[in-house]
């Protein structure tokens, strides 16, 4: 894919590996402006082997982070744009009948890819949304009996609007536990947007953004952030969130015990990303939103304006061990 | 059924705790126990433990049930009873034998520590000496801790059960002060202990046969103390009366049963020179007989008379320890008359018996110019011929005085006494045995008089016309030593070399002398704190006159105010889960800070929120922070947390 890249020649070392995702890191910074944290939690999400859902309305840079993640990371990318008419065979493809050979042959479809953007995946039908989410939770689909394995790393980037409400399926919240993370990127402020609107275009900076590191050593940089130190303390910590999750009368619905791995596994990854010597409480903390706040249901008489704001509420009544 | 028997040695790990402390709560009862129970109860300890260890199962039902049955008849067996101290903690200790046995399951542990308990509490039944506070204090923490390693679900660390367990016992020490102070005291208990009267206590007994006073002579074991007010008396003064023997069989002296009334002796008493005042704190003897120096004056003990041969005893046997308070007169004279009945109590003796020592009396009586004269040339005989004082006599016949007198010549005081008393009757001198102790030893750590049982002594009196009851020592005459320092002093002295005893035994003597002080000030302060005690200790606090009622009431409010007061202290210093160094020096930086850090707020934002609020140096904030954050949440770093250390401790 990336063949004559320079990077080929770099040795796959650890340290390689670090200066490669700083890089990536400071790349992904100068496209999507004022957004470190989500940057940092977009990385974290893909380094501990998530997907990520990003909630936002059109307009605020979602397709250009997918697209920029893919290229920076090089990483082999597909859209898929979803629509109340997308079939699962639009998705991951179909065997066609080739008249030469006389055999069917496997058309494969857009999941075949490294980085797949799932755009607006709350307007396609169920049926095909459960194709998308069968992929991400199996790393395999299978058509016409035959089991076809997803390509490593895999990593789903989908996208969804809030505001739409006619003619959309939202996802259910059985489905959306299978998201790693979800975001939100909001608005730049004033000096940035003034900056995207006199500066140079998003899309032509994407093409000439050069990839950072290679999916080989994407996989080494995952498998290092899965052993991040992770203290007794931490572990404690975790665990009173997930309780007081589970406890607190404003929440209806607590997280799953896989919740507590994937704050668990997003809180490793974090720390990785900022190098920390272990896993802190501000890792945590900076990955409970994201990773809590679309799992966690809150009880029908509460006030919480957004998800960020429960989840925040939870942050504020949990001591740090 | 079998399966339900079975161990898959889930115990290994906290049965040894239970054994051990089990076998700590008997030790004190092993000298009082049969040995039986002893062997029964290592028996089953070694067979329950091998069991575990080989995962068999425990011995059948039928099995257990017989062998507590045999248990317990051996006990009635053993005792004739099931009431009492002895057979009670007998009953006790082979029951937690046999529960061993059918311990299964962690809860049966619990039962076998609670056995343990009971144990420890049933041996200050018997005696409370000076080390049963430690013994008590170690027990109950060994208990404790077995407990909680049994109750522990996964191996905690052995030091922090210890740990666990000391901090409880210290937790509870201030609420059992304050009942040891406040709890009501009352002369006559509520209830009564049976004590063990048929167990051996070394003393003097009622009759005095040969051998009688050597075999005490080994035991160091103490028989009274005393506290003089003024001076001390002179070595040769201190002959501490305790019975007075007057008939003889030929073997044994006996003597007239103590007595119940006021026997008006004191007006055939002429006290001379100056009175000694003392207080004695005598042990425990089962005995009726009441020590006093020669001759008793004046003593302060209830139910306590003196007989007509001036010897003290109480109405109750002394089965607990009691102090008096006592005036003797060293200088006196007694029964300047003696009545014609009594005269003939002091003159007879079987003629049979001894017939070599009454001809030997006679031809010295017919010898000597007068009785005074006849007296002085027995004491020569025993002096200048081959007699010889020692702890360890030949045993003698059926006729004791001639053997000894004859043939063995060597012999203890009571032989000396003995063969002087009879030459006496034979010769027609009237003459008793008089039975106490000769001596003590003054220790100079508390400024007191130690008299031990090895101070048992006899010696005689003679009643010559015109001067009354004479005190006569024939012991003197043979070993003036043992007289002038008495026989610890003669160990330690002259005869230390031929004993083959050096300085290091001189050191251990004053170890041991230091320890007795010890145990004569927690005689005094604690198990003599009774009702008196009790009583002048409230009203120095204030409380005049109180009632049971008042000090019950004071009791439960001081228990309940120092309840809440530990409860809380409790709360106050309790910190969630186990905090470590990192932590707690984190807290000391954050005190420093002066800000409180709001829940959730993690060591990063906090940081910030100082930097900007708090007088600390904004970069050692930043950098504490940072060290203390990669110390707690990052992998293990010694090094670090001293920086940590240092670092803020710099502040």
């Amino acid at each position: 894919m990336h063949g004559g890249s320079p990077l080929e020649k770099t040795p796959l070392g650890k340290d390689a590996g670090r200066q490669a995702l700083e890089r990536a890191r400071a790349s992904l910074g100068k496209i999507i402006l004022d957004k470190d944290q989500q940057i940092a939690l977009a990385l974290a999400c893909l380094l501990a082997r998530g997907h990520l859902l990003i909630e936002d309305l059109p307009g605020l840079g979602k397709t250009t982070l997918a697209q920029a993640l893919a290229k920076v990371l090089g990483l082999s990318y597909r859209r898929i744009q979803f629509t109340s008419d997308l079939l699962p065979a639009d998705i991951v493809g179909v065997s066609v009948f080739r008249r030469d050979t006389g055999n069917f042959e496997f058309q494969p479809g857009p999941i075949f890819a490294q980085l797949i953007l799932a755009d607006e995946v709350n307007r396609a039908t169920p049926k095909a949304q459960s194709a998308l989410l069968e992929a991400m939770e199996e790393h395999q689909v299978s058509v016409d009996g035959e089991t076809r394995t997803l390509p490593i790393p895999f990593f789903v980037v989908a996208t969804q609007n809030p505001a739409d409400q006619i003619g959309t399926f939202p996802l259910p919240e059985s489905q959306l536990d299978r998201f790693l993370m979800r975001l939100a990127l909001g608005y730049p402020n004033a000096e940035n947007e003034r900056e995207l609107i006199t500066g140079e275009d998003r899309r032509s900076m994407l093409e000439s953004v050069a990839p950072e590191m290679t999916a080989e050593i994407l996989v080494t940089l995952q498998q290092d952030a899965a052993k991040a130190h992770m203290s007794e303390h931490l572990v404690d910590y975790i665990q009173a969130l997930v309780r007081q999750t589970r406890e607190s009368p404003d929440i209806e619905i607590g997280l799953s015990p896989r919740g507590a791995q994937a704050l668990a596994a997003a809180a490793r990854a974090h720390a990785f990303v900022e190098r920390h010597s272990g896993v802190f409480p501000d890792d945590v903390q900076a990955v409970f939103a994201a990773v809590a706040g679309h799992r966690l249901k809150p009880a029908g008489d509460t006030s919480f304006r957004s998800p960020a704001e429960m989840c925040q509420h939870v942050l504020d009544s949990v001591a740090i061990p | 059924m079998a399966r339900a028997r079975g161990t898959d040695g889930s115990l290994l790990a906290s049965l040894p705790w239970t054994l051990l402390a089990l076998a700590f709560a008997l030790l004190p009862h092993v000298p009082y126990l049969p040995a039986w129970i002893t062997a029964a109860l290592l028996t089953c300890a070694i067979w329950r433990y091998s069991i575990e260890v080989r995962r068999k199962p425990v011995p059948p039902a039928l099995l257990r049930a017989s062998l507590a049955l045999a248990c317990f008849i051996g006990v009635l067996y053993t005792y004739n009873t099931i009431s009492g101290v002895g057979p009670g903690s007998a009953l006790l200790a082979i029951m937690a034998a046999l529960k061993l046995l059918e311990t299964r399951q962690r809860r049966d542990q619990f039962v076998l520590l609670f056995i343990a308990i009971f144990l420890v509490m049933s041996s200050l039944l018997r005696e409370q000496y000076l080390w049963s506070l430690p013994y008590l204090v170690i027990g109950v923490v060994l208990i404790m801790t077995a407990w909680l390693r049994t109750a522990a679900d996964d191996l905690e660390p052995l030091r922090r059960s210890l740990g666990t367990s000391s901090r409880l016992v210290m937790y509870a020490a201030p609420l059992a002060l304050a009942m040891w102070i406040f709890f009501p005291r009352i002369a006559t208990p509520f209830w009564a202990i049976p004590i063990d009267t048929g167990t051996a206590v070394s003393g003097l007994s009622d009759t005095i046969s040969p051998g009688d006073i050597s075999a005490l002579s080994k035991s160091d074991a103490v028989a009274f103390r005393v506290k003089f007010d003024g001076k001390v008396p002179e070595p040769q003064d201190r002959y501490w009366r305790g019975l007075v023997l007057h008939r003889f069989d030929g073997r044994t002296w006996s003597g007239i049963s103590e007595p119940r009334i006021s026997s008006g002796a004191l007006r055939n008493l002429e006290t001379l020179g100056e009175p000694v005042h003392y207080e004695v704190t005598l042990e425990p003897t089962r005995q009726h007989w009441v020590f006093a120096l020669d001759i008793p004056y004046h003593w302060e003990l209830d139910s306590t008379f003196l007989g007509p041969q001036h010897q003290l005893a109480r109405v109750q046997p002394i089965d607990q320890r009691v102090a008096y308070r006592a005036v003797s007169y060293p200088d006196y004279r007694i029964d300047l008359e003696l009545h014609p009945y009594r005269r003939g109590w002091y003159l007879e003796f079987p003629e049979s018996r001894n017939p070599r020592t009454a001809e030997l009396a006679r031809s010295m009586r017919a010898a000597a110019a007068s009785d005074a004269a006849f007296v002085r040339a027995v004491l020569t005989r025993f002096n200048e011929e081959a007699y010889y004082y020692t702890l360890e006599p030949p045993p003698l016949g059926s006729s004791p005085v001639d053997r000894f007198l004859f043939e063995t010549q060597r012999g203890f005081c009571e032989h000396y006494a003995s063969a002087f008393a009879l030459m006496m009757r034979a010769a027609g001198i009237p003459a008793r045995v008089v039975v106490g102790y000769q001596g003590g030893e003054l220790n100079p750590m508390g400024d007191y008089m130690i008299v031990r049982q090895a101070d048992a002594h006899a010696w005689n009196e003679v009643w010559l016309p015109g001067s009354g009851w004479r005190r006569v020592d024939p012991t003197a005459a043979v070993a003036p030593e043992r007289v002038d320092a008495g026989r610890t002093g003669a160990m330690f002295d002259g005869s230390a070399a031929a004993w083959g005893l050096g300085a290091p035994s001189m050191l251990l003597h004053k170890l041991v002398l230091t320890w007795d002080a010890a145990n004569a000030k927690w005689n005094e302060w604690v198990l003599g704190y009774g009702p008196e005690n009790q009583e002048r200790f409230m009203n120095w606090l204030g409380m005049d006159d109180p009632d049971w009622r008042q000090m019950m009431l004071t009791l439960v409010a001081l228990v309940t105010g120092l309840t809440m007061l530990i409860s809380l202290a409790l709360m106050l210093r309790y910190r969630p889960p186990p905090r470590d160094r990192a932590a707690i020096l984190y807290e000391t930086f954050v005190r420093k800070s002066g800000l409180t850090p709001a829940t959730g707020e993690t060591p990063r934002v906090f940081a910030q929120r100082a930097q900007r609020e708090s007088p600390l140096p904004a970069t050692a904030v930043r950098s504490i922070t940072d060290t203390y954050l990669d110390v707690r949440y990052g992998p293990p770093d010694a090094a670090l947390l001293q920086r940590l250390e240092s670092d803020i401790a710099a502040l």
